[in-house]
């Protein structure tokens, strides 16, 4: 070896990346050459100087939970936008999300204020469901919890109502959310499917099932009476507007309206979808 | 129809995958901005880009080398300084200086101990971050993190080749202003 083959191994030496043959020839120059001899002692003294002068600097604790902490707010936030995308406005631009905003705002608070004058003309659930599921698309109705667990949903529903809110298994869809009213004394939940692709939202609603039989505060046309007491289930369908789909559930009436096929619907909310 | 994944076990499969790997990164933050303060931004950045773009990492690669890529563009965004050529290095004053300590020390071993071991542990530190990004990236990952060649290479996307030459001269650079330092504090001779 020569010194400029020498002069190229250098690094390699110090970090002892040679092979044993290669590593004596280049030992060998070094015992004969001072001048590659303190290149290499000078390479060699840099490297110890930086590993024992400059310890890896250790994450502190507090930056390590401010890191996380940050995710955590970020996966919030994203949710909220996958929120706005449910809103329907692709091209969501800052005047629009202000028009929504108060949209949202008056929505709600007719949907579901007891004292809105709106609402009392209107007892009917299953037209009811609709309003709601076009007020959800619309984002009118805003989800009070969002999550991906159906879990965390029907939690949040047990505090508050008396009769069994069951949130089916989000299985295929991005997450669900839950909000809560009262229309005359009588309470319901309100579930949201968010999913992706083109029939891409679900919406339930839940109520208890005495009240809406008596016909009282809330009632039900005969037809969908009738067939819910003979079969269970009530069915619905507007070509290409929603599909409908009516059930009970021993104390709860529940009122699934999506886009979606049929088929798929039952599917999804009694489990055995997707 | 595909459906997009559950954000909850994105979030679960992220912190579990990129979590582990904060302790490299936070000490390559600190050892490119040079203060705990700025190293807890760049670090923070990192994982939130990181996290928005998860589904750009290709799963089974190494995480390490693309959480790194993503601090070093964060890094040269957040703050870039005006690129400048590496700072000229007399070597043959650094030559003149080991005939110097030769002369005085038989054993080469006390080089380190004669010379640098007198410099505060802040002007290593400041003479680290004085070079060259490429420069001290490569140093940074061989000589204090202990990677390979090879895994620095994948770290910064460049030749194993490429990776040698920038480690030999960023030691070299290091050299040269560790030199300035010692001799600025009259450790050594100006003969």
């Amino acid at each position: 070896m020569n010194c400029s083959q020498v002069y190229e191994l250098i690094s390699e030496a110090v970090d002892h990346r040679l092979s044993g043959d290669v590593m004596r020839e280049f030992e060998a120059h070094l015992s004969k050459c001072g001048k590659c001899l303190s290149e290499f002692k000078a390479e060699e003294m840099i490297k110890s100087v930086l590993q024992y002068r400059l310890p890896r600097a250790v994450i502190p604790s507090e930056v390590y939970n401010a890191v996380v902490g940050a995710l955590a707010r970020e996966q919030q936030s994203q949710q909220r936008s996958w929120f706005a995308s449910l809103l329907g406005s692709p091209i969501l631009n800052p005047a629009v999300a202000f028009v929504l905003v108060i949209t949202l705002a008056v929505g709600v608070y007719s949907l579901f204020s007891t004292s809105s004058p709106k609402l009392p003309n209107d007892k009917n659930i299953i037209s009811q469901s609709i309003k709601n599921y076009a007020a959800v698309i619309a984002g009118n109705i805003k989800p009070k919890i969002m999550s991906h667990d159906a879990g965390d949903v029907e939690n949040y529903f047990k505090k508050d109502v008396s009769f069994d809110v069951s949130v089916a298994p989000t299985n295929g869809c991005d997450w669900c959310g839950g909000a809560l009213s009262e229309f005359h004394g009588v309470k319901f939940a309100h579930i949201v499917y968010k999913f992706g692709g083109e029939h891409n939202v679900l919406y339930v609603y839940q109520t208890d099932l005495e009240e809406a039989m008596k016909g009282e505060k809330i009632g039900l046309p005969a037809k969908a009476k009738d067939a819910l007491k003979k079969t269970g289930w009530y069915f619905e369908e507007k070509p290409g507007k929603y599909n409908l789909v009516m059930w009970k559930q021993k104390h709860t009436l529940c009122t699934a309206v999506s886009t979606m096929g049929r088929q798929k619907m039952i599917a999804f909310l009694t489990g055995t979808g997707e | 129809m595909a459906l997009t994944s559950n954000t909850k076990k994105i979030h679960k499969e992220f912190e579990a995958e990129a979590l582990p790997h904060m302790d490299i990164l936070y000490n390559y933050a600190m050892r490119m901005t040079g203060n705990p303060d700025d190293a807890h931004d760049l670090l923070q950045e990192t994982y939130l880009k990181a996290y928005r773009f998860w589904d750009k990492y290709e799963k089974g690669t190494n995480i390490r080398a693309w959480l790194f890529r993503i601090m070093k563009n964060t890094y040269i965004n957040l703050y870039r300084k005006t690129v400048k050529e590496p700072d000229t290095v007399d070597y043959d004053e650094i030559k003149n200086f080991y005939n110097t300590i030769k002369d005085e020390s038989a054993d080469p071993n006390d080089l380190q101990e004669k010379l640098f071991g007198q410099l505060l542990d802040d002007e290593v530190a400041k003479a680290l971050e004085s070079l060259p990004e490429d420069f001290r990236t490569v140093v940074i990952l061989c000589d204090i993190e202990g990677l390979t060649y090879e895994e620095i290479a994948e770290f910064v996307e460049c030749p194993v080749g490429t990776v040698r030459s920038r480690l030999h001269r960023g030691r070299k650079l290091l050299q040269g202003k560790l030199f300035e330092y010692a001799k600025s504090r009259g450790f050594i001779g100006k003969d």
